[in-house]
């Protein structure tokens, strides 16, 4: 098992060193900060000075060194536009960006859970028809018309909820609604398969035949065993949840990772990038880390393999 | 089992839900705060699409950031929002003692929001930390030529220049803001940063990033109390969302309305559409650097011809732009009308075939940023439909704006693009900055015209200044240098009740504003 760990966490570590470098170069390929800090009037001497100063001019295999060795020490650099210590700037995002990403997953399990339950147990009801038809849907619609329609109908007309910025508990209502929706599609979906699978096992027909009641027939005895794999789908929607409320969080100004991501890559602002990305990435490769870890677990054919 | 689960995900959401984000608890504004105009209000809310870089002045060249800290900090010399003239602020009087000297005389009696005096040291620290490499800040370029601030006496200060610097007076009413030196020498810039101090109309309350920007009145304001006690700068990158918190009464102010949402918003009954022709231009540049055919002044004509302006302003930005005929716009202080290019399909076409090229044989690259400028795209896409008509192909290039400056930057253009300039109020930050072979914005070099503008820039005696921009303009027009288009029209969207007049210089400084 320890060995299992330790070579499950130094894929941890490949997979965000692998994360930086391909970013470092995709980055450096979209161009030079300089000219977009600059006043438009700087003769291309000062743009070369502060290439210069900056440590632009360097070839990129030496900066791109200088990074890693510093990064690996937890330097991202300072923000080229504020001047603030990249990585720090990124941290004080992230508590907006967890509470975002957890509410709506919460919010999402206690809508889809039941809802996939219901549809799997009346299945082809009309009931379950409806459920099918919004799941669908709700996969299907994008998050920024999603989140646009939200905030026309509940802010600009109705005027009940505000349209976008945090500090309290209503500010958190339409996006965590915008960014539950999907996952409360796929959650609905899973469970409803999953659940279907396990009303047709053996042992749910004996305990109907036995006369067991219906509630404690789904709820005790097939839900329990269908709820295993819908964990680890939760695990991994955590992931996309955190590192991909870009849009949901641009679209409600809400102060969390993705909206710098997004601002810091459209200015140029490299060292914001590359902290982010390293945030992200490290949160990714630990959720998976530890649904490996609790897999393993679980089921130890997967610590020999 | 079941039940059980339930409870725990349902008690863990109210616990998320209640849990704050740093730095915000306790402040709630909720949605119908800005609608509840029974009693006066004193409060004001201004959205922009970006957070400020800093708050520390004198360091990030970005018009969001600036905007915002010109309520904290004052500058020596500003514009008066309606001519673009330069007025006193800080600073009473400003001469020109020799050609490598500038005497400033301060305003006495003005104190930071500390409580500190304004004096000359403040100037000399604020000029002074631009031009220190270990600031890194982006305004240096501009001020190189500054070699020593002295101070003469509390209310005197002396700017003395390594060369001649005429265009000393625009960098000080457009770059320099006033720091207070004991504050940031006590606390240090990263925190100066976070909590800046200046002697403007507000002073600093609370700034939570990417999210809002809070100030307050300063009741001992030079200039007198502000009527709006509190200042809000709220953070809203999508414009949809913008306008919809616009509407609904959170926010009551906001620039660069799209030309398309102008009559939506003029149609709310709690709103209005505040207008002003900028300072700021738009061009179409013939690129003279790329070796191609817009080398030949006949073809640069010839496009110079066949460009609708009036059409383009009418169709493309349903009319909300001030029509320019030559380099410069009438708000500039060196304007002088030049007889421009009136559209004439006929006679484009005649020059093109003088130039040598036949009907359907030409084909030009035209690039254009997107969002950057009012309808920019669709104004390339529309230039080139018209360029059309006299059998000139465009290939219409969209870049992202970072990429675009590069290309701009870099030499690498095509044959044309689009690009705006400004604000735009003296001639030379315009002529010299966009016509000399240095500089890349208009791409056009003609070795005659570059003599010309070293001689004007260089001279002292404002007639003859002014007589020598006068002939620039018009050979400039003559060589076609370029197409002009524009000033831009700056848009606000505006809470009926609020009093404010759009500035030609894109500044909102909410001393100058009030509700009826």
């Amino acid at each position: 098992m320890l060995d299992f760990i330790i070579k499950r966490l130094i894929q941890v570590v490949v997979v965000v060193l692998l994360a930086l470098t391909v970013v470092f170069f995709l980055i450096r390929l979209s161009g030079d900060p300089t000219a977009l800090f600059l006043p438009p009037d700087a003769s291309r001497e000062q743009i070369e000075e502060y290439r210069e100063m900056l440590g632009f001019d360097r070839p990129i295999y030496i900066q791109y060194g200088e990074f890693m060795v510093n990064a690996v020490q937890g330097d991202f650099g300072q923000s080229l536009r504020s001047k603030e210590d990249a990585l720090p700037l990124v941290l004080s995002r992230l508590p907006a960006t967890f509470q975002l990403a957890i509410s709506a997953l919460i919010l999402s399990l206690l809508i889809a859970i039941p809802l996939g339950v219901l549809s799997a147990y009346k299945r082809n009801s009309v009931f379950d028809r409806i459920s099918v038809a919004l799941t669908v849907l709700g996969q299907a619609v994008p998050s920024f018309w999603l989140g646009l329609i939200l905030i026309y109908f509940f802010a600009a007309q109705l005027n009940i909820l505000p349209s976008g910025g945090a500090g309290s508990i209503v500010h958190l209502i339409l996006p965590m609604i915008t960014l539950a929706a999907y996952s409360v599609a796929r959650f609905t979906r899973f469970t409803r398969s999953t659940m279907l699978d396990v009303l047709r096992k053996d042992y749910i027909r004996t305990a109907k035949a036995s006369g067991v009641p219906t509630i404690r027939l789904v709820g005790r005895y097939a839900l329990k065993n269908s709820l295993i794999p819908i964990i680890t789908l939760v695990a991994l929607d955590l992931g996309t949840l955190l590192g991909g409320a870009v849009i949901t969080e641009v679209v409600f100004a809400w102060p969390g990772v993705g909206r710098l991501l997004m601002q810091s890559l459209m200015n140029r602002d490299f060292p914001i990038v590359l902290a982010g990305v390293f945030i992200v990435a490290l949160i990714y490769a630990v959720i998976n880390f530890i649904a490996d870890i609790l897999y393993a677990y679980v089921n130890p054919q997967i610590r020999v393999k | 089992m079941k039940k059980s689960i339930f409870v725990l995900l349902a008690l863990s959401l109210l616990l998320m839900l209640s849990a704050c984000t740093e730095g915000t608890a306790g402040t709630s504004n909720s949605g119908k705060e800005g609608n509840t105009s029974s009693s006066k209000k004193d409060s004001l809310v201004i959205a922009f699409e970006a957070d400020a870089g800093t708050l520390m002045a004198n360091t990030d060249v970005n018009y969001v950031t600036d905007t915002q800290i010109r309520n904290v900090y004052d500058a020596l010399i500003g514009r008066d929002g309606q001519s673009g003239e330069f007025v006193p602020e800080l600073a009473e009087k400003w001469e020109n003692v020799d050609e490598l000297t500038w005497r400033l005389n301060l305003k006495e009696g003005v104190k930071f929001h500390n409580g500190a005096d304004f004096d000359a040291n403040s100037v000399k620290f604020s000029i002074d930390y631009i031009l220190d490499d270990a600031n890194k800040s982006f305004y240096k370029s501009r001020w190189v030529d500054v070699k020593e601030v002295k101070v003469i006496s509390p209310l005197e200060v002396e700017i003395k220049t390594s060369k001649p610097f005429p265009g000393i007076i625009q960098r000080i009413a457009e770059d320099l803001l006033i720091m207070e030196p004991g504050y940031v020498n006590e606390v240090g810039t990263e925190i100066a940063a976070k909590k800046p101090v200046g002697t403007g109309a507000y002073k600093f309350v609370e700034w939570s990033r990417d999210n809002y920007l809070k100030l307050e009145a300063f009741e001992d304001y030079w200039q007198g109390k502000p009527q709006i006690k509190t200042l809000e700068f709220r953070y809203i990158p999508e414009y949809s969302s913008r306008l919809s918190a616009f509407l609904s009464g959170e926010v009551d102010l906001f620039k660069n309305i799209p030309v398309d949402s102008v009559a939506k918003i003029k149609g709310d009954d709690k709103s209005k559409v505040e207008e002003v022709a900028s300072a700021r231009i738009n061009y179409l540049a013939l690129n003279t650097f790329f070796d191609g055919p817009l080398k030949n002044e006949k073809v640069r004509q010839a496009l110079n011809y066949a460009v609708d302006v009036d059409e383009l302003l009418n169709s493309v930005l349903n009319g909300h732009g001030t029509k320019m005929t030559g380099p410069l716009s009438e708000i500039n202080s060196a304007y002088v009308e030049t007889k421009g290019y009136d559209y004439d399909k006929e006679k484009a076409k005649s020059l093109l075939k003088e130039a040598g090229y036949e009907s359907e044989s030409l084909t030009l690259t035209l690039d254009t940023p997107n969002g950057r400028y009012p309808m920019d795209s669709q104004v390339a896409q529309a230039i080139a439909a018209q360029l059309q008509r006299i059998g000139v192909k465009v290939n219409v290039q969209v870049n992202e704006w970072g990429a675009h400056l590069e290309k701009i930057r870099n030499r690498e253009m095509g044959d044309m693009f689009i690009l705006g300039w400004g604000p735009a109020f003296d001639p030379q930050s315009t002529i010299e900055d966009l016509f000399t072979k240095v500089a890349p914005y208009s791409s056009f070099y003609d070795k005659d015209i570059e003599t010309k503008i070293y001689k004007t820039t260089a001279l002292f005696n404002e007639e003859e200044r002014l007589a020598g921009f006068a002939e620039l303009q018009n050979s400039l027009v003559k060589k076609a240098a370029w197409v002009p288009l524009w000033q831009q029209a700056d848009l606000y969207a505006v809470r009926k009740d609020l009093n404010f007049k759009a500035r030609v210089d894109e500044k909102m400084q909410a001393y100058e504003m009030s509700w009826n």
